[in-house]
């Protein structure tokens, strides 16, 4: 490479300098694609790996490719696994790569997980192998206990984040925080939110107490409110707080300590928490408003009123989590106080309530959108909605990139004309140009997908549940959406065709998930022996499929890239076809 | 008037100067306060009395051209003034490195050989700005290098289709890694035993379906090349078992935890339990599916497949069973012995603690890797 730059040689380790300043992923990525010797030198300096599917390499070669690498981030199940699609024990282990990164990366500072399968085992191996490991977060996370959290609290010296959220961990004893030594001092972030149990309240207030530069601290619900003043306290430099239950017997001096502690919290720009909020206590934070940007109050069941009350109070807000109970009339009231929002998470408080219980509607929606000029994000629940609402979102909003629209019911019209919500989806993904992930619901037909085909080209994540009508729907997704990377599909009758015909799109993208879909086992078989370099995953809790006619329709179906092929982790009710499943299983 | 004389009537008049020479052959003298800002010229000074008159001019490096040293020294001449703010250092910074990337490459490559790490910083930083955001077809484009990561090395007409069939294949994206083994079907590497054990399971395995699949009067498949890598086959081998036993140790603990199961009657359990995980409206209307969706599980003939395919993986392989059944053409093995020598190499399962080895003497020390040079040779380069 040297030789071919016509000006004065430029040598690797000064390449490799300039490399050192390009960290996304995607400039990585293409810098290890623009010759040979810049494959090799990119590939010994990278410092940070995404790997989306765990099963899309093995841990083997990603260490051999890159030798030094400090930071790792895995993703194991497919995102429906979020709502119990995808059965206990389908997969996503940690253990072999642990395993693996405990020989191959010893100087391994991070690992985050999502969604993956982490034992207690896996936590102590990483406890023991990486000297200075300091970043641990496991989203989504399961299969480990508070023994497992013991260890990485013990043996950890240079910690920095622990960050649980929302993993489901087995409360064995909440002791372990106690294993701490006292010469930990380096905790930056700890988030606990997801713990059942007490954990030892003077561990965790002697741990906060040492730790200067703790940024975010988030307590789980069985921290009561009248403790929470003295954490405070100790930590005033905090930045983000999840409290813990927000509950207790009015009583004066608890407030006015309260009160007092948030005052002292002048660094404070997001809060969560709030579990069974008391409306009465609400008022101890509001010291703190004016600084903040984030605010999750989607466990707080405080109505409108009492939530109007805080929200007008923070001007600065730009990313709100909250329940329906803000109603269309707080969501006006957000419209008009926080013009900097960026994200707004509207969750159902009844969501199997076959009545509306609370006044949200899509007004508040459009009123936002309206209101708030840099609103990008959006989630969603409601009971009705109207192409007009959608157009005119879509109108006021084109900076869009998440649109996550949920109308609880299913096959739901829009409620003025009874006509499906193609065309209001259709404003949608016309005028959001830059529309990166889209989650659809409400009475659709084909013609949404094909206006989704037709404008939605930067799209890279779309789910969909109950919609269309045949296979051209899936296949003008397939055949148009070239930026895709993950499509997940509930209950569309969409089936052999549009999948076959569409084969080669299925290397470009991470994940197809299709459950209750209408695709056959031998279309299933096809794909397996005619691509190679996707594991077509079958899973079936009704028994092997071979055990049926060919002709019948798989429960759920997983297909994703890879190059380590198939898998050999899997449980009794999933397969893998390839060449050698059709012979086994035919 | 003697320079002494002029000395003593106009001190500041007598300035001093360093004396530089760049590869060229010119020489030129430079104030001596801006030419000490470069690390090099300074200990050219200081350590070896060097620069002080035209005969004993500091020898700059190759990669200083007059050009970039007059550049340098600008960039100097600036900086070395104390008095100056952060803003200001910072606006001239931004002046100073808009310039085609040609000569900043090469102001790049001076500054750092002078070893000013400010500037190599923010040249560096430069550079890194104009790489971002680009495909590799533009970075080439721009820093002129070739596009030789389609070309294959070694004689494998495999790769040749790969690579212009799949361009994505060759897209060495961490979220879809092409190993390098991809490139070098086995067949390449019978010498060594380990592989071909391994192509011995495989004929035996799929000997072995063919016949259970004759008993079942399904039609054959044909054979297939197996294209796995190697690591893969070897780790399923020693991995298999451990697999399993982790499979069960999490399957047990999670037997009293069926928390993510039924939804339960209070509302604010559900709307905790539903946007807990980030839920959108689908979560619901699983549960309203699931409402209708009574499909009981219909397990029909419990059948052994499963357990038999998984006899065949976890048996314990016996590396002695190896015995020479592969002819080899005296004429290919001389041609494929350094392919095969590497590949043994990358098979070797102490390589990661070589590795680690080698990273613990100390950060500094980076380790010995081969760089593939334009030219298609292999140079070795250590630090």
């Amino acid at each position: 490479m040297l030789k071919k730059m016509s000006y004065s040689s430029f040598p690797e380790d000064l390449l490799e300098h300039v490399f050192s300043f390009v960290q996304s992923d995607k400039d990585r990525n293409a810098i290890s694609l623009v010759c040979k010797s810049w494959y090799e030198i990119e590939r010994w300096c990278r410092k940070r790996i995404f790997v989306g599917n765990c099963y899309a390499v093995s841990p083997r070669v990603v260490i051999r490719r890159f030798p030094d690498v400090r930071s790792v981030e895995l993703k194991g199940k497919p995102h429906f696994a979020d709502f119990n699609l995808v059965p206990e024990g389908w997969g996503g282990y940690v253990y072999p790569w642990i395993v693996a990164m405990a020989s191959g990366y010893p100087w391994l500072e991070e690992i985050r997980l999502k969604r993956m399968v982490v034992t207690d085992e896996s936590l102590e191996l990483i406890a023991k192998s990486f000297k200075n490991f300091k970043v641990l977060v496991l989203s989504s996370c399961e299969g480990f206990s508070t023994h497992g959290l013991a260890a990485i609290a013990a043996n950890c010296k240079n910690l920095r984040e622990l960050d649980l959220r929302e993993s489901e961990v087995e409360d064995l004893s909440g002791n372990w925080l106690s294993h701490f030594p006292d010469s930990c001092t380096s905790l930056v972030s700890l988030n606990i939110a997801c713990l059942g149990s007490e954990v030892n309240f003077s561990a965790l207030e002697r741990l906060v107490g040492r730790c200067p530069n703790l940024r975010t601290l988030r307590l789980n619900r069985a921290v009561p409110l009248d403790k929470l003043a003295n954490l405070l306290c100790r930590a005033p430099q905090l930045v983000e707080l999840g409290t813990g239950t927000y509950s207790a017997d009015l009583r004066s001096d608890v407030y006015s300590n309260l009160a007092g502690a948030f005052s002292g919290c002048k660094e404070l720009k997001g809060l969560s928490g709030f579990w069974d909020v008391v409306p009465a206590y609400l008022p101890a934070a509001y010291s703190v408003c004016s600084g903040l940007t984030s605010l999750n109050l989607s466990y707080a069941t405080i109505q409108s009123p009492d939530l109007i009350k805080l929200v007008s109070r923070c001007p600065n807000l730009q990313c709100l989590w909250v329940l329906d109970y803000i109603e269309d009339g707080g969501l006006e009231a957000l419209a008009a106080s926080c013009k900097d929002l960026r994200e707004l998470r509207v969750f159902p408080s009844e969501p199997f309530g076959a009545e509306p219980n609370v006044s949200l509607t899509e007004q508040g929606l459009v009123c936002v959108s309206e209101g708030c000029p840099k609103l990008e994000s959006v989630l969603y629940f409601c009971r009705r909605m109207s192409n007009d609402a959608l157009v005119t979102i879509a109108r006021n909003r084109p900076n869009m990139i998440r649109f996550r629209l949920c109308i609880i019911e299913p096959h739901t019209p829009d409620y003025l004309t009874l006509q499906p919500l193609d065309v209001g989806f259709g404003a949608i993904v016309e005028h959001c140009k830059d529309l990166q992930r889209l989650s659809l619901s409400g009475l659709l037909t084909d013609r949404v997908f094909e206006y989704i085909g037709t404008y939605a080209k930067k799209l890279e994540m779309l789910s969909v549940a109950f919609a269309g009508e045949s296979d051209l729907g899936l296949h003008h997704v397939l055949s148009g959406c070239e930026s895709l990377r993950k499509l997940e599909i509930r209950d569309c009758p969409f089936g052999d065709k549009a999948l076959l015909a569409n084969a080669a799109k299925l290397e470009t993208m991470r994940s197809l998930w299709m459950s209750s879909c209408n695709v056959s086992f031998k279309a299933c078989k096809l794909l397996g022996q005619k691509m190679p370099r996707l594991n077509v995953e079958v899973i079936d809790e009704r028994g092997p499929p071979g055990s049926r006619p060919e002709s019948f329709h798989v429960e759920k179906l997983y297909i994703y890239r890879t190059v380590a092929g198939p898998r050999f982790d899997m449980p009794d009710f999933v397969w893998i076809m390839d060449e050698d499943s059709a012979l086994r299983l035919s | 008037m003697s320079e002494v004389e002029m000395a003593v009537i106009k001190p500041e008049m007598m300035k001093s100067y360093i004396w530089l020479q760049t590869a060229d052959g010119a020489i030129q003298q430079v104030e001596q306060e801006v030419a000490m800002f470069c690390p090099l010229i300074c200990h050219e000074v200081i350590h070896k009395g060097m620069g002080s008159s035209k005969n004993y001019a500091i020898s700059l490096p190759q990669r200083v051209n007059p050009a970039m040293l007059s550049l340098i020294l600008d960039y100097c001449r600036f900086h070395q003034v104390p008095g100056r703010s952060n803003k200001e250092r910072k606006s001239f910074d931004e002046k100073f490195i808009r310039m085609d990337t040609k000569r900043l490459c090469e102001l790049t490559s001076a500054a750092d050989s002078l070893q000013l790490k400010p500037l190599v910083d923010l040249t560096s930083r430069a550079l890194a700005r104009i790489i971002e955001g680009k495909s590799p077809e533009e970075i080439r484009e721009i820093f002129h290098l070739p596009d030789d990561l389609t070309e294959v090395s070694g004689a494998c007409g495999n790769c040749v289709c790969l690579a212009s069939q799949f361009p994505y294949v060759y897209n060495f994206n961490i979220d879809y890694i092409l190993q390098e083994e991809k490139l070098e079907p086995l067949k390449n590497t019978t010498d060594d035993p380990r592989i071909r054990l391994l192509n011995r399971l495989y004929a035996k395995k799929r000997k072995e379906l063919k016949e259970r699949e004759k008993l079942k009067n399904v039609e054959v498949e044909e054979e297939r090349v197996d294209e796995r890598s190697v690591d893969d086959l070897l780790s399923f081998i020693n991995g298999k078992e451990r697999d399993s036993k982790v499979i069960k140790s999490s399957k047990n603990k999670k037997k009293h935890r069926r928390k993510k199961d039924q939804p339960k009657n209070t509302c604010s359990n559900e709307a905790t339990k539903t946007h807990k995980q980030e839920s959108n409206g689908l979560n619901l209307v699983c549960l309203s599916a699931e409402v209708g969706y009574k499909f009981r599980p219909d397990l029909g003939e419990s059948s052994n497949v499963q357990n038999v395919e998984d006899d065949i993986f976890v048996r314990k392989v016996d590396f002695e069973d190896v015995d020479v059944d592969d002819e080899i053409d005296p004429a290919l093995k001389e041609k494929i012995d350094r392919e095969v020598e590497d590949f043994a190499r990358r098979l070797n399962s102490d390589w990661p603690e070589r590795m680690q080895e080698i990273l613990s003497l100390g950060q500094d020390m980076r380790p010995l890797h081969h760089s593939i040079n334009g030219n298609g040779t292999i140079t070795k380069y250590a630090k």
